[in-house]
């Protein structure tokens, strides 16, 4: 091994991005097949089911909720994905979020801070956070399920320490204007700073090298490690990545809930729900697979079937078990020779090798 | 893993390292309890305070996370991971907090309660065997939905005030100065020790978590073995609800939530390779009372307790560097005998049996 020379990054075919490979996107079959063309079609159905049935879900107003609502997991959901393609993990993104929430929260109700600069602050604290994180998985490294654990606790700390015991209510008009305005009826500036989010986060996957390393180190990190791919600095950029939009959605935690406390992040559940999200954008914990456009979709259906559970007037204590059970079924027809996956297979390709 | 090499030269020596190393791993933590209740004892009055009952009693504030702990390494053990577990925790403690509130002896309540854990685990167990699906994903998924059932399950108002009798054997009731918990918690330590040290069954499954194929190809029935040990990490996870509930008594849907990463941290403590496959029980059950221990005391010292989630938190991650200098010592070594060994030899060591 040792003859041979670091390669540039692997020679993956231009054309086809790293995200769209393997997809077969001629075909209108092989259209089917991708994760997000079925969670698309999946979104619109369940909105025409639940127009159809409720004629309230359909206005415009509902549509801005659901919207509005999926931003704060679609952000950290894309943060996620980018980590979990790379085959790490990030438990600590709901305190990330929580922290970067409060110490804007704070001067912002106190002194009045400039939502600029808030908005600068919250990125810079999941910037550092992010780095605790690369280091103790890329440098140190602990497994990435260990080392987020253990930040979880010890940021989860932080947040309290923070708060002191206080919560952070009397937010300015400037941030709770922001996280309730609309840019057009229905569309709310939150999924557009979402879907920037996540324009980004592909374009970085797909066109810089750093990025299309990502799926190769979550594929095969030894295999990335010979061909030259500074493996542990990939890896770090993910936790600081995933951090820094952590971060931001603390900014839009803020500014969209209007207080923040130090249970905050935790008390949503968003370390999961980010997963959640992933998982059923088609994104593999097994990594090297998957996108942030499936997250995305994937957070916008998660808060539009929630919201659909309540308009058919189920107990809200029923909204964990829906998450667990498009989880299922979201793996379920992931699997390699389940029935959905056999059904969309397109003709004369030899089916994939079995590992024995 | 002695038995899976295939020649007397390479029979001994990659295995002993690998071996050692983790015998030197449970020792270390050992140690480390040894010295945190040396440092609590001498250095913080109020614990020395207690006396032998009263720090015998602190154990009833963390054998439920124990008991969780020993499912989560079964699990582990085999390269999986059971995210449910508190959930299934709170879901064990209201079921059996309900079924007595409707009429049913308490303890043919327990019963139900650990039953229905055990097929909680089975549906697990089912998910990750029959379907091949990821372990992590099944349990994030079933994890939300036995939460919920809980929930429904409980009520608006989860009964509390159990039964004397049971509350006294299940919950703060004790023998002489042994808690009743830390006598019910060593004897199922010490079946889960056995079932991974000394049984048959135990091998195959630490053997399918360091390599799969492996295993199969040495006889293991790995759909069965890891069946089984989603379903006892359900079960014990069940006894944990049983034990909380007694010890607060009172059943809340919430309550296991707190338990699961506190539960994986005394796993990773106690030397469990997360990936499987390597490790001990006997480790796992050392840093049951290493956590615990750190966590009471730091309580007792007059800490918050958030602190002492922290110092948790840090621990963990100084322990995990200091466990992987030891490792990276020592695996230099193995590296070492394996190139030596396996360099020479490589032709009968690839074929399988």
């Amino acid at each position: 091994m040792s003859a041979l020379s670091p390669l540039p990054v692997p020679a993956a075919p231009a054309e086809v991005p790293p995200v769209l490979a393997g997809a077969g996107f001629g075909t209108a079959l092989g259209l089917l097949r991708r994760r997000e063309v079925q969670l698309l079609a999946a979104i619109l159905g369940l909105f025409a089911l639940c127009t159809a049935l409720h004629p309230q879900f359909g206005v415009s107003s509902n549509i801005a909720f659901i919207l509005a609502d999926s931003a704060i997991i679609m952000i950290v959901g894309v943060g996620q994905t980018i980590v979990v393609l790379g085959r790490g993990i990030d438990l600590s993104v709901s305190p990330v979020l929580g922290i970067a929430a409060v110490s804007i929260g704070f001067p912002a109700s106190a002194s009045n801070l400039n939502i600029w600069l808030g908005l600068l602050i919250a990125l810079l604290i999941g910037f550092g956070l992010g780095i605790g994180n690369g280091i103790l998985v890329s440098l140190v490294g602990i497994p990435p399920i260990i080392a987020t654990l253990a930040t979880l606790t010890i940021y989860g700390g932080f947040q309290f320490i923070i708060c002191g015991g206080y919560s952070v209510i009397n937010i300015p008009a400037v941030y709770t204007n922001f996280g309730s305005a609309n840019i057009l009826p229905g569309v709310p500036w939150l999924i557009v700073i979402g879907a920037g989010v996540v324009a980004l986060a592909y374009l970085f996957l797909t066109r810089t090298v750093t990025g299309r390393s990502v799926y190769a180190v979550g594929n095969n990190a030894d295999a990335a490690f010979r061909a030259g791919i500074p493996v542990r600095r990939v890896l770090f950029t993910t936790y600081v990545i995933s951090g820094v939009l952590a971060g931001l959605a603390g900014f839009i935690y803020l500014a969209q809930i209007g207080s923040a406390t130090s249970t905050s992040g935790s008390d949503g559940n968003t370390n999961l729900m980010s997963i959640a999200a992933a998982l059923i954008g088609g994104t593999t914990l097994l990594g090297g697979r998957g996108g942030p456009v499936g997250t995305a979709l994937g957070a916008v259906f998660l808060s539009e079937a929630l919201q659909a559970m309540i308009s058919f007037r189920i107990n809200e204590l029923w909204d964990p078990a829906g998450v667990g059970v498009l989880i299922l079924i979201a793996v379920v027809a992931d699997r390699r020779g389940s029935p959905v996956r056999h059904m969309l297979r397109p003709p004369l390709r030899p089916p994939a090798k079995a590992i024995p | 893993m002695s038995t899976i090499a295939t020649s007397p030269a390479t029979r001994r020596a990659p295995a002993q390292t690998a071996g050692r190393q983790e015998t030197t791993w449970v020792v270390t933590v050992t140690v480390l309890l040894v010295a945190l209740l040396g440092y609590f004892y001498f250095a913080v009055p109020d614990f020395r305070g207690l006396g032998a009952s009263g720090i015998l009693a602190l154990s009833e504030q963390f054998l439920f996370t124990g008991l969780i702990a020993l499912g989560e390494a079964l699990v582990i053990f085999a390269g999986e991971i059971d995210l449910s577990t508190g959930a299934m925790a709170s879901l064990s403690g209201i079921v059996m907090a309900a079924l007595w509130q409707q009429g049913l002896n308490i303890w043919l309540a327990v019963v139900v309660a650990l039953v229905v854990s055990a097929l909680g685990g089975a549906v697990n167990g089912l998910f990750v065997t029959r379907f091949g699906i990821n372990s992590l994903l099944v349990t994030l998924g079933t994890q939300f939905i036995f939460s919920s059932v809980a929930t429904a399950v409980g009520g608006n108002s989860p009964p509390y005030n159990f039964p004397k009798s049971f509350v006294n054997l299940a919950g703060t009731g004790t023998v002489g100065p042994i808690p009743n918990q830390l006598i019910g918690f060593a004897v199922i330590a010490a079946a889960v020790w056995l079932l991974v040290a000394r049984a048959r069954y135990g091998r195959g499954l630490v053997l399918i978590g360091y390599n799969r194929a492996a295993s199969r190809y040495s006889g293991v029935n790995v759909q069965r073995t890891l069946f089984g040990a989603f379903v006892l990490c359900g079960l014990l996870a069940g006894v944990a609800g049983i034990f909380v509930s007694g010890y607060y008594n009172a059943a809340r849907d919430d309550i296991g939530d707190s338990l699961l990463l506190p539960a994986i941290t005394v796993v990773v403590l106690g030397g469990v390779d997360i990936f499987g496959g390597r490790g001990r029980m006997s480790g796992v059950i050392v840093a049951v009372f290493l956590l615990g221990i750190l966590n009471q005391g730091l309580l007792i010292r007059g800490n918050s307790s958030l602190t002492a989630t922290m110092v948790e938190g840090v621990v963990l991650v100084l322990c995990l560097i200091l466990k992987i200098a030891l490792d990276r010592r020592a695996g230099v070594r193995l590296r070492e005998l394996l190139h030596r060994r396996f360099a020479v030899a490589r032709a009968p060591a690839a074929g399988g049996p």
